[in-house]
């Protein structure tokens, strides 16, 4: 397996904690993924194989179950559980964005953003769901840019709306350029398109509705990493909940953080694996035709997320670590701690560190100070949060996630060209990204 | 013309160098653009201890490095000499910090260390400047070296900056209501928008806003002064259709300049801005002092064989009223390119009493007539400019901008905010700038032209040309080759005087 490549360059202490979680799927000829007729009695009872359920009278769309449901659960349900936790996480809070992008040759560009997030109506999905109606304003985010020095006091303040299967308008966008003096009114992207040399679309930042998909069960599987470091790269500094820095060693972090209570004995974490097709009657023309959705058995946590094109193939692979934020929100308060995201056509690679995240309750002052265009001028960074999570050299950036191709070949169609096939055996051999030089990236991305 | 047929040979022999590019080069390079993209020294060594260590100051730093080779040399060009090269050699480094003292509470502070090597580095008679003020080759007094310190107060409704700070009122080319702070003008007719920033001379004073929903009101006490810093004598800008002041038959006496100890002497300043949508509007006035003093006829001195005349420098109080307004929109249906984003753009600036020299009267005053040599005139300037998103992420602007004297006659010299020499001034600039998408954005090239005409006396003024080409390393270093073309005009008017000026400049920025 490509995990075993990652493992077996790991140095000194980090070779006997990989010992000592040495699971069996390191070795083992069984697979760790099943179908939905290799469910468990216990899957079963837990899994409501229903493809038409009762619809919420004043909202017909929804599921007449009230949120967030209860066992057994039907494939939608499970999807409505995942939409709970979008990129940016559903409650007010704080922190600094650290994200970068690698291309095929080694280039980097990063940034860093202080963000400061209010919610309109109650935290979660629920709130999205029935707090508000179509066209109101959900969310607000207001990007304070960290670096590049070149950036530093830029500004953007994203407007998030409820949307509908009728009200489609997703936000309204502001940015403010120190150099101008000026705030400008942007257009909203394409959802479906990447942002400029970057592996994320719009929909992956902003999320997408969960009434916008058809649900299916695929199966089950165990996930024992998701986001990998390089063997380069063995400790990083983090800022937890903004109370300063802390150096921690990158092999022992868990893809759904230290305190969750329901990993495996090997270490590994349960999922739920969920395919989601696209509406095309309510989203006509989206490149993408289907996602499938590795869902955390406990929380519905996605904690990997795979894109398929019109042809069926893999276009996009997102891989996260969680961590449990919001303390108070208990299974629901997790967050998207580091993701990464992985274009396969273009073999570009993002990432984004969501560090010094912190809970907050904005003053009625303060929310209607902040979250305004005219705000952004006055160049106020109220709150600072600090990161030093970037990455130094490109040896150190995070490795391309595992492909897994074994696991549910029937809707999973993976095809790479050989020059990407190479750079994986090369990363796959080194513990790090082996990057290509100029004379064979010609013409590339 | 033959500068320009060297610079198309230059630019044919790159073309086929990069042609016959081989594999083993492109995989060299390929090497050292990855090595680049994160090559931050100053950042990982200086910047991220310092940040860590104190987690509540802000630290960020740039060094640049630039420089501008004239094309063509002669030894004595109109009224001054002309035997060097380089027009800069300057290197800049620039610190700036900000420590959180408390909840809305910050000190600033930008550092700046400047070195010009023009003074040094070639051999020149007509370069002799820094022997008067060190300042033109060296940064070496506080007042320089200490560029910005002012502490900020802010609450949800007002913010105050106290201390030496700059304030930018307007962000068009030719300042139209950028009013506030002195400038640094060493560079003369090639100081543009892009340098304001660096050549702004902050000032001490108390700066306060108010903020009202969609409104805010900007009050400003200044209890400092600071004039422009033109491209005196000896400079390698310095205007070669000056005469020097003997040759004129003047005594130029000390300047008197208003004094940070005199409450008299102290400017005030207002701006009340509202935002409504896609537009933004707001309205200036200020009282302030001229950044460049007038000479006034103070006596006449008989030297045996004439009669000379006694200019003692002197600023002028200016009333300044001002407008600004910003609409954007995306104009749609556009032919060619369908939806066009479009921003549109207005500041005008309407000062009473400038104060003019009045060549006639400086006459008269020679001759033994009762005046100080100057008049009184209303100037306005103003400029439209319409900016366009074209596809290709191409940018157009188009900019007319206009000054007027009202009143004017033949015999005025230059004053703030009228026409140059002339009653009314036009210069419709044009700009356009695009990055290669090729390069990733990296490469980028942008042109703008600075034709100037005016009315009645000289029409045509001649014109600047300014081509630039830009090249990200990375996203802390980036370079720039720049060509500047002074052509046309008569050797005594705006850009025509320095017609023998073209010049070739480059630029590294590292920031950090």
């Amino acid at each position: 397996m490509n995990s075993e490549a990652g493992f077996r360059r790991l140095p000194g202490t980090r070779m006997l904690l990989a010992l000592l979680l040495a699971p069996a799927w390191v070795t083992a000829d069984e697979p760790t993924w099943r179908t939905v007729e290799q469910l468990t009695a216990e899957e079963q009872a837990l899994f409501d194989p229903a493809a038409e359920t009762p619809r919420d009278a004043a909202i017909p769309y929804l599921p007449a179950e009230a949120y967030p449901f209860s066992a057994p659960y039907t494939a939608e349900e499970m999807g409505y559980r995942s939409a709970e936790f979008p990129h940016i996480s559903r409650w007010t809070h704080s922190l600094i964005d650290v994200f970068g992008v690698i291309t095929s040759t080694g280039y980097i560009n990063q940034g860093m953003g202080v963000s400061y997030v209010e919610q309109t109506t109650g935290p979660g999905l629920d709130g999205y769901m029935r707090g508000l109606a179509a066209g109101d304003v959900h969310s607000k985010w207001l990007i304070y840019s960290k670096f590049p020095p070149e950036t530093e006091a830029e500004q953007q303040l994203w407007l998030v709306y409820r949307t509908d299967p009728k009200v489609t308008t997703k936000m309204d966008f502001f940015v403010y350029s120190p150099a101008m003096r000026r705030v400008r009114r942007q257009p909203q992207p394409r959802r479906d398109q990447r942002f400029p040399d970057n592996a994320q679309t719009f929909d992956d930042v902003i999320g997408r509705d969960p009434w916008e998909m058809d649900w299916k069960l695929l199966g089950v599987d165990v996930l024992y990493q998701t986001v990998r470091y390089p063997g380069t790269r063995p400790t990083i500094t983090l800022n937890h909940g903004n109370q300063g820095f802390v150096e921690e060693n990158t092999a022992a972090i868990r893809p759904m953080g230290s305190d969750y209570a329901h990993y495996r004995a090997d270490g590994g974490v349960d999922c739920w694996v969920v395919m989601g097709t696209i509406k095309p009657e309510l989203v006509p023309d989206y490149n993408e035709k289907f996602l499938i959705f590795w869902l955390d058995k406990a929380h519905f946590y996605p904690l990997r997320t795979e894109k398929y094109d019109h042809d069926g193939n893999l276009m996009m692979v997102e891989v996260r670590n969680a961590r449990h934020e919001n303390l108070a929100r208990e299974g629901f308060g997790y967050s998207a701690h580091n993701t990464v995201y992985w274009d396969i056509q273009h073999d570009i690679m993002s990432y984004s560190f969501h560090d010094g995240h912190e809970p907050v309750t904005w003053t009625e002052e303060q929310k209607g100070m902040l979250f305004t265009p005219e705000f952004m001028r006055r160049q106020w960074l109220v709150k600072p949060v600090k990161s030093l999570s970037l990455v130094e050299n490109p040896d150190h950036y995070f490795l391309r996630p595992h492909l897994d191709r074994e696991k549910f070949p029937e809707v999973r169609k993976i095809s790479l060209p050989p020059e990407l096939e190479a750079r994986i055996a090369a990363q796959e051999s080194a513990g790090h990204l082996v990057f290509d030089e100029g004379s064979a990236s010609a013409g590339g991305q | 013309m033959l500068s320009r047929v060297r610079l198309l040979c230059a630019s044919g022999g790159l073309c086929l160098s990069l042609a016959a590019f081989s594999t083993a080069q492109a995989d060299l390079m390929s090497t050292v653009d990855r090595s680049m993209a994160t090559f931050n020294p100053a950042g990982k060594y200086v910047r991220k201890p310092i940040e860590r260590a104190v987690p509540r100051l802000n630290f960020r730093g740039a060094f640049r490095q630039w420089g501008d080779v004239l094309i063509d040399t002669d030894d004595q060009v109109g009224f001054r000499g002309q035997d060097f090269r380089f027009a800069q050699l300057q290197n800049l480094l620039e610190l700036e910090m900000s420590y959180q003292l408390g909840p809305g509470l910050e000190l600033n502070a930008v550092t700046h260390a400047l070195y010009d090597g023009v003074y040094d580095w070639q051999s020149s008679a007509a370069l002799y400047a820094d022997r008067d003020d060190r300042t033109v080759e060296l940064y070496d007094d506080a007042e320089r070296l200490m560029r910005e310190l002012y502490v900020s107060y802010r609450r949800p409704g007002f913010d105050l900056l106290l201390g030496k700070q700059q304030v930018i009122w307007g962000k068009m080319d030719g300042q139209f209501i950028d009013i506030i702070n002195g400038m640094d003008r060493r560079e003369a007719v090639q100081l543009e928008t892009e340098d304001y920033e660096l050549r702004r001379l902050p000032t001490w004073m108390a700066n306060s806003t108010f903020h009202f929903g969609r409104n805010s009101l900007q009050l400003l006490y200044i209890f400092d002064f600071e004039e422009d810093r033109q491209a005196r004598p000896g400079t390698p800008w310095h205007s070669p259709a000056i005469p020097p002041p003997n040759a004129l038959g003047q005594i130029i006496l000390p300047r008197v300049g208003p004094q940070s100890s005199d409450f008299d002497d102290h400017e005030f300043g207002m701006r009340f801005d509202r935002s409504a949508g896609a537009l933004t509007y707001g309205f200036i006035y200020a009282w302030l002092w001229d950044k460049n003093p007038v000479g006034h006829v103070v006596g006449t001195t008989n030297d045996g064989t004439s009669t000379l005349v006694n200019l003692q420098p002197r600023h002028e109080r200016l009333h300044h009223f001002g407008v600004t307004a910003d609409y954007a929109t995306t104009l749609t249906d556009i032919p060619l390119v369908g939806a066009l984003p479009s921003v549109f753009r207005v500041e005008a600036l309407w000062t009473k009493g400038v104060r003019f020299q009045d060549y006639t009267k400086v006459e008269a005053a020679r001759l033994g007539a009762d005046t100080d040599g100057t008049a009184q005139h209303d100037t306005l300037r103003m400029a439209l400019a319409a900016e366009f998103g074209l596809p290709h992420n191409t940018t157009l602007i188009f900019q007319p901008s206009l000054y007027y004297t009202f009143g004017w006659n033949p015999s005025l010299g230059y004053a703030f905010g009228g026409g140059i020499g002339d009653e009314w001034t036009l210069i419709p600039v044009v700009y356009v700038a695009r990055p290669f998408a090729f390069s990733r954005d990296r490469l980028s090239m942008n042109f703008t032209a600075f034709p100037v005409v005016s009315g009645p006396d000289k029409e045509w003024q001649g014109i600047k040309t300014k081509l630039r080409v830009k090249y990200k390393f990375s996203q802390f270093i980036s370079t720039q080759l720049v060509y500047n073309g002074y052509d046309a005009g008569r050797p005594n008017e705006f850009y025509g005087q320095y017609d023998e000026w073209d010049n070739i400049g480059w630029e590294l920025n590292y920031e950090f």
